[in-house]
């Protein structure tokens, strides 16, 4: 159990290293070596998370495997450790089994691509922090996995990095993803200071664990709300979901798996690992329900007009994931559970058959016949439904909305920030360097810099 | 100044070695060298090239003589050396294919009855296909006419919504041809429309709140079979699924060809019988088949299907404006078996014996299958001969496939020739395959003139093959009225895969994988980009970027003339976009437009290998192939020239020699 548990974890990283090795060594293997070391790694992966799963499924009873403890202190520490429970078994066969899929498709698509290796150390790299966020024991865990997965979905994102574009848009996803880590990060914090606090547990007879419930109510909305806060920015929820159709930029595998299924799936992932066991707080409920159903709202209205093959997918897989997290919020976890998997395969199975847009429209209309589809009922009022259009046209506004509130803000605080530095540091630099005072001994000027007079 | 001088030291030494010290380079030897000369590396150029070349060293030392030859080398910048590179590498090319036919002539074997004939389209991928029937069926003859077969179209399938031109795109279509159903075929209409709409119904759906939500929890752990299935599994996935879910059949359809006096949308519904004449009668004089048709006349057309290719288009065929030219050859068939326009041809000495039978057919290039039309409607005494023919095309399908799969890198050189239908069809299927066949890639050559000058010769698939018998043409109108519409059409394909080869960036659309289709139009890269125009690099990566060989037979001042009396033609011949030959019909004569008139071709290799059949040719090879002569694609040479041809018998590919015919030292730059 213990074995099949760290082999469902660890085997995507092994082949990241196995493949990652030579490369730096200058000894890269080959194309096919490569992607029978991928498909291999998560074939194992979902072959043990498969014995896993059942194990766990036969007893009902979350099974802990504890790993190491990387600090104690006192009655504190940091402990790593892997877990399968009623929520992880299904995802632990699922999520190996999807890399499984799309890293044979990817053989054969990108088949002589300059990148392909790269693609394929990526492509482990990401499944194995997708792996540790399904698997994980502790907060710890999930914290190193979700990292991964995050550096490794904006690295795919920029794969193309001989256009500006794809590197544009990896950065802007990156940026929201580091952004809306602190929250996952504060959690930790607050996890480390309560002992026993940064393990997820299952209360008696429970078959999903989560972390014990904060026991006074404004810490428990606050690291809710820090735990929500992540799930926004990985999930693309409202308000930052901007980034989602820009991430279209990588080989349709890697956007099928990163943006139809996985990548966003680890927000209401976490958010059922963590919290479904709280008794709610009211104000971190609504929270939740309120950002998944503006961000269903939101994806459905501004992805009826989007007008390529992949836009359209992004937000359609916006608006599930938006209800996904209302679910949560509404205390339904395992409908939730249920939706989160089922949408995914839905959604990466849709998303890896993009490019044959023309082929199959074509074919529908063959069938279809001549007669053009009827709109049986039209839910948006004649009078607003111009306004309504040009709210999708500019996806709501929001990008802009974003920019002008929140990114200019923000860098103009830095800029000030930083003048205000640099006029301090004017301030006590000068009466050292005055000559009246140089006779002393004096330490050498701080090496962090800024001018120098 | 010590960099100058060391390197003006070692030019001094370096000159002496070679040249001897006794011959100065200017009479001031010791004064700084000429502007030209004191740029080392081009000394050195000049000097490498000058041993290369027949220069003589004694005229390089006069002076004057070797200032001129450093400024004609300083000359050359790069985009000259890239001229010269290109015209090398062209030049290479053109006088392989003009040796090879040229060798190759003297077999032609002499007219005789044939058992069906095949009319192919000129494309390129089908000199495959045509090669390997008559290796397979001797008795066969192929020949090629443009893929629309001369009707002039708008079409519309018994399933398709609205209709589509096919025919060349410089063409507008005035006639429109329907499809019909025989039989009462509302019971499948209305299973097809409701299937129809539940796909309809599913896509739309799965991407909106509330029934998207529905199908997610409904139906969505359903994907997880078709995923798996579709990633690793294609074809055994693509076969199950055809198995299990088959749209509704028509039954068998009809083409609505006779025009009745109605009009849909400014096109003329049918031919009139006086216009369908017409049709055939140019089919019939441009191939060389009036007058001596086979019992059975199988018209081919050809299109191609994949999935997950937005480029799905670019595979058809070209002179139907890409689109599928079944219809076109079954069009023809139809028309020319129809007694009204029998009794009309014949009326203008055209007849068409009682006894011979046309068939329409449409080859799949993608998957290697042919499908025939109209099959209810044979004749029985044209039966022997539809099986015969039809056993005969599905080996040369076969065989078609294995010489197509050597290309691609999921089968290999050593593929098992039974397997290799599989693979092609996996590609057709395949939603992970950015390859699904290469198309025109590797085009190159356009032959116009009789088949039998080239039967027998392995083309490589790179060679447009159109028929024209210089016999039937008194006055020179049937060429001028051919090259006019084939020289285009090859040509702007050739330049198509040329430019998106030569840049893929530019004049491509770049590699295939962030593509994203947009508005049912285009496809742009990933989020949002400018409409990327052009092939994709995964369809050119193995085209040889060669302007297109035109070799035409006819005499050098008729085909001037045909040429002359095309502006657009003219153009591409006088702008050397396309490489002119004209290959006299009488003594097999080769001359090679050049500028302002035709010079003769002058031979480089009086040898031409030969090879039993054509997978001896290319077994265990994957690159481009030269020119080879195919012994069971011909009849055996006559006895008197039988010392002109090395053969090479045995069963591998081994024996044929390819190298030691080129003469190393007659192919360098004269």
């Amino acid at each position: 159990m213990t074995a099949a548990l760290l082999a469902a974890a660890a085997a995507p990283l092994v082949a990241f290293v196995v493949l990652a090795v030579p490369a730096w060594a200058g000894r890269p293997w080959s194309e096919r070596a490569v992607s029978a070391v991928t498909v291999g790694a998560f074939g194992l992966a979902a072959a043990c998370g498969a014995a896993a799963a059942a194990a766990v499924l036969g007893t009902g009873q979350p099974v802990h495997t504890p790993l190491l403890t990387w600090y104690r202190w006192g009655a504190h520490g940091g402990r790593l450790g892997l877990l399968v429970d009623g929520l992880a078994a299904p995802f632990a066969v699922l999520v190996p089994l999807v890399l499984t899929a799309v890293a044979g498709f990817s053989r054969r698509y990108l088949h002589a691509e300059p990148g392909y290796r790269r693609y394929h150390l990526l492509l482990t790299l990401f499944g194995g922090g997708a792996g540790l966020v399904v698997l994980a024991g502790t907060l710890d865990v999930t914290v190193v996995g979700w990292e991964l997965a995050g550096l490794a979905a904006a690295l795919l994102i920029g794969f193309f990095h001989q256009r500006p574009r794809p590197l544009a848009h990896a950065v802007r996803a990156f940026v929201v993803y580091r952004l809306c880590d602190t929250g996952l990060l504060l959690a930790a914090a607050w996890a480390h200071h309560h002992p026993g606090a940064d393990r997820y547990a299952a209360a008696a007879g429970r078959a999903v664990a989560g972390l014990p419930a904060p026991d006074r109510a404004l810490p428990a909305l606050l690291v809710g709300g820090a735990l929500l806060w992540a799930a926004v920015g990985k999930s693309a929820l409202f308000p930052l979901g901007g980034w989602l159709p820009r991430a279209m930029e990588g080989p349709t595998p890697s956007s099928a798996l990163c943006y139809g299924a996985v990548s966003v799936s680890l927000g209401p992932y976490l958010l059922l690992r963590t919290t479904a066991g709280w008794p709610p707080p009211p104000a971190l409920a609504a929270a939740t329900v309120a950002v998944g159903v503006l961000t269903a709202v939101h994806a459905t209205v501004v992805g009826r007009v989007q007008t390529d093959a992949k836009s359209r997918l992004a937000y359609a897989s916006m608006t599930q994931t938006g209800l996904v997290v209302a679910e949560i919020g509404l205390g339904l976890t395992a409908l939730a559970a249920w939706h989160l998997a089922a949408h995914g395969l839905l959604r990466v199975t849709q998303f890896l058959r993009a490019p044959s847009l023309l082929h199959d429209h074509q074919h529908r209309a063959q069938l279809r016949g001549a007669q053009a589809p009827a709109r049986r009922w039209r839910l948006v009022p004649a009078a607003v439904r111009r306004r309504w259009y040009r709210h999708a046209l500019e996806r709501g506004h929001l990008d802009a909305l974003t920019a002008d509130w929140v990114r200019d803000p923000l860098a103009r605080l830095l800029r000030f920030g930083d003048a205000a530095d640099r006029w301090w540091e004017r301030r006590w630099a000068a009466p050292r360097t005055r000559p009246g005072r140089t006779d002393r001994q004096e330490p050498a000027p701080s090496p962090i810099g800024g001018p120098r007079p | 100044a010590v960099q100058l001088t060391l390197d003006l030291v070692a030019a001094r030494h370096v000159r002496r070695r070679h040249v001897g010290a006794a011959v100065p380079l200017s009479p001031a030897d010791d004064r700084p060298a000429p502007p030209p000369a004191a740029d080392l590396p081009l000394v050195y150029e000049a000097f490498v090239l000058a041993q290369r070349l027949p220069v003589d060293l004694d005229t390089l030392a006069d002076g004057a003589h070797a200032r001129a030859w450093l400024r004609a080398v300083a000359d050359a910048d790069a985009l000259t050396r890239r001229c010269l590179w290109q015209a090398a590498y062209e030049r290479r090319h053109q006088s392989e294919i003009l040796d090879a036919l040229g060798a190759h002539a003297p077999y032609a074997p002499s007219p005789h009855a044939a058992a069906f004939q095949a009319v192919f389209c000129i494309d390129e991928r089908e000199e495959s296909l045509r090669r390997h029937l008559e290796e397979v069926c001797p008795e066969v003859e192929t020949l090629g006419y443009a893929g629309f077969f001369g009707v002039p179209m708008a079409y519309r399938g018994a399933a398709d919504v609205r209709a589509r031109p096919l025919c060349p795109v410089v063409v507008t279509p005035r006639h429109l041809v329907t499809e019909e159903p025989c039989g009462d075929a509302r019971r499948a209409w209305r299973r097809r429309s409701r299937l129809g709409a539940l796909h309809h119904g599913y896509d739309a759906g799965s991407r909106t709140l509330v029934r998207g939500a529905a199908l997610s929890l409904g139906a969505g752990l359903g994907h997880l079979l078709p995923l798996v299935g579709r990633c690793l599994f294609p074809r055994a996935f693509h076969r199950a699924a055809e198995r299990l879910a088959r749209a509704p059949q028509l039954g068998p359809t009809r083409l609505a060809l006779e025009y009745r006096g109605s009009t849909v949308d400014g096109h003329r519904h049918g031919f009139t019988v006086a216009e369908m004449a017409d049709i055939v009668a140019a089919a019939l004089r441009t191939t060389g088949l009036a007058g001596r048709l086979a019992p059975l006349v199988l018209l081919v057309g050809h299109g191609s299907a994949s999935l997950n290719n937005p480029h799905e288009a670019a595979h058809d065929c070209g002179a139907t404006g890409g689109g599928r030219g079944g219809p076109n050859a079954r069009a023809l068939a139809a028309m020319a078996n129809d007694p009204r326009v029998r009794a009309d041809l014949a009326a203008r000495g055209l007849p068409v014996p009682e006894e011979v039978w046309f068939v329409g057919a449409y080859h799949n290039t993608c998957d290697d299958t042919v499908q025939y039309y109209d099959l209810d409607a044979v004749p029985a005494q044209a039966g022997a001969a539809l099986r015969q023919a039809r056993t005969a095309v599905a080996e040369a399908l076969r065989r078609a496939a294995h010489e197509r799969c050597r290309r691609f890198a999921d089968a290999g050189p050593d593929l098992p020739p039974p397997r290799a239908l599989a693979v092609a069809q996996a590609h057709t299927v395949d939603l992970g395959q950015p390859r699904p066949e290469y198309g025109h890639a590797t085009n190159a050559v356009c032959v116009v003139g009789r088949r039998s000058r080239t039967r027998g010769l392995f083309l490589d698939r790179r060679a447009f093959l159109v028929s024209y018998d210089p016999d039937g043409d008194v006055d020179g109108a049937v060429l001028a009225g051919l090259l006019s519409a084939v020289g285009p059409v090859c040509a702007g394909i050739n330049l198509e895969y040329y430019f998106s080869r030569v840049d893929p960036v530019t004049y491509g659309c770049g590699t295939k994988l962030p593509h994203n289709v947009t508005g049912l139009l285009g496809v742009m890269d990933g989020h949002a980009s400018d409409l990327r125009t052009g092939l994709p690099w995964q369809m050119v990566e193995i085209h040889e970027p060669v302007r297109l060989l035109l070799v035409v037979e006819a005499s050098p001042r008729r085909l001037a003339a045909a040429v002359a009396a095309d502006a657009g033609l003219a153009t591409l011949v006088r702008n050397r976009w396309v490489r002119l030959a004209a290959w006299d019909p009488g003594d097999g004569a080769l001359s090679v437009h050049a500028g302002d008139g035709f010079t003769p071709h002058v031979r480089q290799r009086t040898r031409l290998p030969v090879a039993p059949t054509s997978a001896h040719v290319y077994a265990g090879r994957t690159g481009p192939l030269p020119p080879v002569r195919v012994r069971a694609g011909a009849p055996p040479p006559p006895p008197d020239t039988a010392g002109a041809c090395r053969t090479a018998g045995g069963r591998h590919a081994a024996e044929v020699d390819h190298t030691a015919e080129v003469d190393r030292a007659a192919g360098g730059v004269r």
